[in-house]
């Protein structure tokens, strides 16, 4: 320390010190050495500035770059009358070049929605049909109680099966007691 | 933007000053435009899409969902182009009215009454249903409206016999 700095310090002056952890601070060099140094938290700015330096480099800067870009040296394209015999592809129907490549490579076309939903509607209506055949024909066996259906039980093996195959296992593995 | 050509031949030095500084604008811009932008995009269309035509919910089954919801859809598409034919109409005959102020009346009388016809047809098969699209409600007030012109004549001119219902 040099002689005219030390002289402050122990006139007790207010002396700017920058401080290894962040920017300049005020310190009164008067009785206490701290380590750490009591200030308020600057964690809210720094992660403000994170996330400003987040979504403009990494979001909005490129995003806007390959807009212009597309806007600029692609462009919209224009209208025309559908050539005789030829089924167009699902995104040539779109006029922008961004939506057209959305289009393509990521969203399911009107015609596949459509067919998808018309099958899903088929098995849908299958089961509702076959539910409402067996209400039917239990209201009819109940009705007319001349079925010996009291006697039948609908069974599967499958469990039964599995579990012998189990069983089977655990034996060879561990043997009989 | 321009005038267009004078008759006699005598220019106004104002409107020149003014369409000259219009100029040191636009001819930089619209030089770039067709020289670099335009010269560099690749030629590419687009078409409207047609769709066949299915058949219509009066020729489906009662229990057949899937001829129900494809009736439905071919519905939905009817209707968004049915409301932009009556868009079409109202917008040429507003532009009449428009540009033929004061005379009107006079001059827009057939778009007047093409709009009305457009309208009331539009608004026969589809107005009344409430928000959701629903093609059998559209069926059946198409037949409630049969019946009750059977019964009463033309709608709109008023109910013969409140008891013959």
């Amino acid at each position: 320390m040099t002689k005219d700095r030390l002289a402050d310090l122990q006139a007790g002056i207010l002396v700017l010190r920058s401080n290894p952890n962040n920017a300049l601070q005020v310190v009164r060099q008067m009785s206490e050495h701290r380590t750490m140094h009591i200030k308020p938290s600057r964690w809210s700015w720094n992660r403000f500035k994170d996330f400003m330096h987040f979504y403009i480099m990494l979001g909005a800067i490129p995003a806007a770059l390959v807009i212009t870009y597309v806007n600029l040296f692609i462009g919209p394209a224009r209208l025309a009358e559908i050539p005789e015999g030829y089924v167009p592809e699902a995104h040539e129907y779109f006029p922008h070049p961004i939506t057209r490549w959305m289009a393509k490579h990521i969203n399911k076309s009107y015609q596949q929605e459509y067919e998808l939903m018309c099958h899903h509607i088929y098995e849908v209506e299958y089961e509702q049909k076959l539910r409402k055949a067996e209400h039917r024909i239990k209201q009819k066996m109940a009705e007319k109680q001349d079925t010996q259906a009291y006697y039948y039980q609908p069974v599967t093996s499958r469990n039964e099966r599995s579990i012998r195959v189990n069983t089977e296992t655990d034996i060879e593995m561990s043997g009989t007691n | 933007m321009e005038d267009p050509p004078s008759a006699n031949g005598k220019t106004n030095s104002y409107a020149e000053f003014m369409q000259a500084v219009y100029r040191t604008v636009d001819r930089p811009v619209t030089w770039f435009r067709e020289k670099v932008v335009v010269s560099n995009r690749p030629d590419h269309v687009y078409y409207h899409q047609k769709f066949r035509r299915v058949p219509t919910i009066d020729e489906c089954y009662t229990d057949d969902l899937v001829c129900r919801f494809e009736a439905q859809q071919q519905f939905n598409r009817d209707k968004l182009v049915d409301s932009e034919i009556v868009q079409l109409v109202r917008q040429r005959y507003k532009e009449c009215l428009i540009s033929e102020q004061p005379d009107h009346t006079r001059k827009c009388a057939k778009l007047m009454a093409d709009f009305q016809q457009v309208s009331e047809n539009f608004c026969m098969k589809y107005s009344d249903l409430g928000p959701l699209n629903n093609v059998k409600d559209a069926y059946m007030k198409q037949k409630h409206r049969m019946l009750w012109e059977r019964r009463h004549g033309k709608v709109g001119t008023g109910m013969k016999d409140q008891d013959a219902l």
